[in-house]
């Protein structure tokens, strides 16, 4: 295996993003200034530079232990349809409120069968449960536990 | 003495019908995510988490006991029946379980599962009324770097369990100190990494955390599993026969077992929930070996043996009333459900400390009965009632079933605080938590980290301060050192054993 096919492993680039992410860390770290006593040791930056410099420690050594590791040994299954369930997620987060949660919810459910091949088959029972599934989780946050949900298109 | 006393006065809370009742929704809740694989007794407490908010603390708190104590049983039914730990601790009960029900004595493992579980659990809860105050007094002796090298102690714990990857644990946590630096300061009232927008000022909340690493990346995990199928399996169970009777374990094969073994698997199981990180797994593996390095028939083991079961299951039931003692005192979670309970707490404006105990002990004492009354009659009670129909549990259409917690899980992170952009934190912490577990860092040292952060940041610089910068401080104060010391041996105790035990698995 050559060293652009190591780098495209997820395991390599997951620490890799996490060193980026560090970065970020660090370098707003050093922009926090202390408002009283100056800064000394005990100042409001002084953790996170010092769990930062931790951080790129273990990734490093992470990341050697992955870039050494065979391909083989990290094969698993397809992003695919995790991808699908963030991206309805996403729009389902979007539009909670502006839709309201019946119309939102009743989207969303029907999303996530179609994502896990429930009852595609059965449009009747599809939709049966598509409405059960809205219908119960309304009852119980509004109905039992008295919790105000966005209403329909922000009005009734 | 006293405060033992007023444990005890927690049983009559439980009469209340609400208490009472949220006490055995819990269970059954606690069961039914137990015995599901793929779901936990923590998913099942990070679900509800965001209802805490809108019930008062003790019926929480009751109800969270009962999840923990259901969980950690119910995982050994599908370990039984179908040879799937429901839950990871239930990992040495699906050995021997599903050994001896393949050889047609199903319902005597699950019998004796319950057994285990009920006399653990109650031992585990009686040690905890027990000891607590005895701990609490110890907690008095703690000063600000006794405590700081305490919450040491207990992180280099959660990272070093797992010998196999000790720098993805240390990432894992470090991860969870930096999203817990977010916010204002702990000592100085400035806010840090708020990156210009007002949203992150307060800092990250526990919930999207829980609801995120818990929650949402289970359901990215199952999507991504999707096509791994049970059905063979669960047609060979359902074809299985189980009558109630079976259930009760003959008093012979008990005698057999001998009661030394349940209390002293109990004892150990105890002993491993204090210890940050260890968790039920660890309780389970630790008796189960144990109980066959003392065995008088040591060759039944991984072939059927009762007295297997009996010592995991005793132990980790009692791991539960371990865990509270390090959670409740110091603040210190021994285990990730424990770690979501101190999140009620804390909702519900209570310091863990010793003066939870002076002060409020009528608060938590109806949780610590809850604890002793799921084990000794919810655990015997739930198998002779719903014992013959546990393995129509797995039937359930995954589908149907992810579906509906993805629905609870982000409409729960939201009615929390009524905001959007929880929703958005929880689905973040989801895909992270996601990729975490999918290259095998511990998602459970990351959250650890993320509680224990602030008091672990809080307590360097304090001490740090008193002694003008002088690390020495943690070497001259004696409770600094005795934790430090401690550490040290932990470290080299667990890290030259020989057997690898992977916690987050």
């Amino acid at each position: 295996m050559n060293n652009v096919e190591r780098f495209r492993r997820s395991a390599v680039q997951f620490p890799v993003f996490l060193l980026i992410l560090t970065t970020i860390y660090l370098a707003e770290a050093l922009s926090i200034r202390s408002q009283f006593g100056g800064d000394t040791i005990v100042g409001p930056r002084f953790m996170p530079i010092l769990i930062a410099i931790i951080m790129y420690v273990a990734l490093v050594v992470v990341l050697v232990g992955e870039w050494r590791q065979d391909a083989k040994a990290s094969a698993s299954g397809s992003l695919i349809r995790p991808l699908l369930v963030v991206v309805a997620t996403g729009i389902y987060i979007a539009v909670f409120r502006p839709l309201g949660y019946v119309p939102a919810t009743l989207s969303f459910v029907v999303a996530l069968f179609l994502i896990f091949d429930f009852e595609r088959r059965r449009p009747a029972f599809f939709a049966f449960y598509v409405i059960a599934v809205t219908a119960i989780f309304y009852g119980l946050f509004a109905g039992i536990f008295g919790v105000r949900l966005p209403p329909m298109l922000g009005g009734f | 003495m006293e405060t033992f006393v007023s444990f005890l006065g927690g049983f009559g809370a439980l009469l209340s019908w609400e208490v009472l009742g949220f006490m055995v929704a819990g269970f059954l809740i606690g069961t039914f995510f137990g015995a599901m694989p793929g779901l936990t007794s923590v998913l099942a407490i990070a679900l509800l988490l965001p209802i805490t908010y809108t019930i008062d603390v003790v019926p929480a708190l009751v109800m969270c006991a009962s999840i923990f104590m259901a969980g950690m049983y119910s995982g050994s039914i599908t370990a039984t029946t179908i040879n799937i730990p429901g839950a990871p601790s239930s990992m040495m009960t699906a050995v021997e379980g599903n050994a001896l029900m393949l050889k047609g004595h199903g319902a005597n493992a699950l019998g004796h599962a319950a057994l285990g579980s009920m006399i653990g659990g109650s031992i585990g809860a009686i040690l905890l009324m027990a000891f607590m105050p005895l701990a609490a007094e110890l907690a008095l002796l703690i000063r600000t770097p006794g405590k700081f090298s305490l919450v040491l102690f207990a992180l280099v714990v959660i990272i070093i369990v797992d010998k196999g990857a000790i720098a993805k644990g240390i990432v894992a946590t470090a991860l969870g100190i930096m999203l817990a630096t977010v916010g204002i300061d702990v000592l100085q009232p400035i806010p840090r990494f708020e990156f210009g927008t007002e949203l992150l000022v307060e800092g990250i909340g526990l919930m999207p955390v829980v609801i995120g690493a818990f929650a949402v990346s289970e359901l990215l995990v199952q999507a991504q599993n999707w096509n791994l199928s049970l059905e063979d399996t669960l047609e060979r169970a359902k074809a299985l026969k189980i009558r109630r009777r079976d259930f009760i374990p003959p008093w012979s094969e008990v005698r057999a077992i001998g009661f030394f073994t349940y209390i002293k698997s109990a004892i150990m199981g105890y002993a491993i929930g204090i210890l940050p990180g260890a968790g039920g797994s660890m309780a389970a593996f630790v008796a189960y070996a144990d109980a066959k390095r003392s065995s008088k028939k040591p060759e039944e083991y991984g072939h059927g043996s009762r007295e297997g079961i009996a010592a995991a299951e005793s132990a980790n039931n009692s791991m539960c009333g371990g865990a509270f003692v390090p959670m409740l005192m110091f603040g210190i979670p021994g285990d990730p459900t424990t770690a979501i309970v101190l999140g009620v707490l804390i909702i519900n404006g209570l310091q863990p400390g010793p003066r939870l105990l002076e002060q409020q002990a009528d608060l938590i004492a109806p949780m610590f009965a809850s604890l002793f009354v799921s084990a000794l009659i919810l655990i015997p009670l739930t198998l002779f009632l719903f014992g013959p129909y546990f393995i129509r549990i797995v039937s359930i259409p995954r589908g149907l079933l992810y579906s509906s917690i993805a629905v609870v899980a982000l409409v729960g992170s939201y009615v929390a605080t009524y905001s959007i952009f929880q929703m958005f934190l929880a689905l973040m912490f989801g895909v992270l938590a996601f990729f975490l577990r999918k290259h095998n860092y511990s998602v459970v040292a990351m959250l650890l980290g993320f509680i224990l952060g602030p008091d672990l940041e809080q307590y360097l610089r304090r001490s740090l301060s008193f002694s003008d910068g002088n690390p020495i401080v943690f070497l001259t104060s004696l409770d600094s050192l005795a934790f430090l010391v401690l550490t040290v041996v932990f470290a080299y105790l667990i890290l030259r054993k020989k057997p690898k035990f992977d916690s987050t698995s």
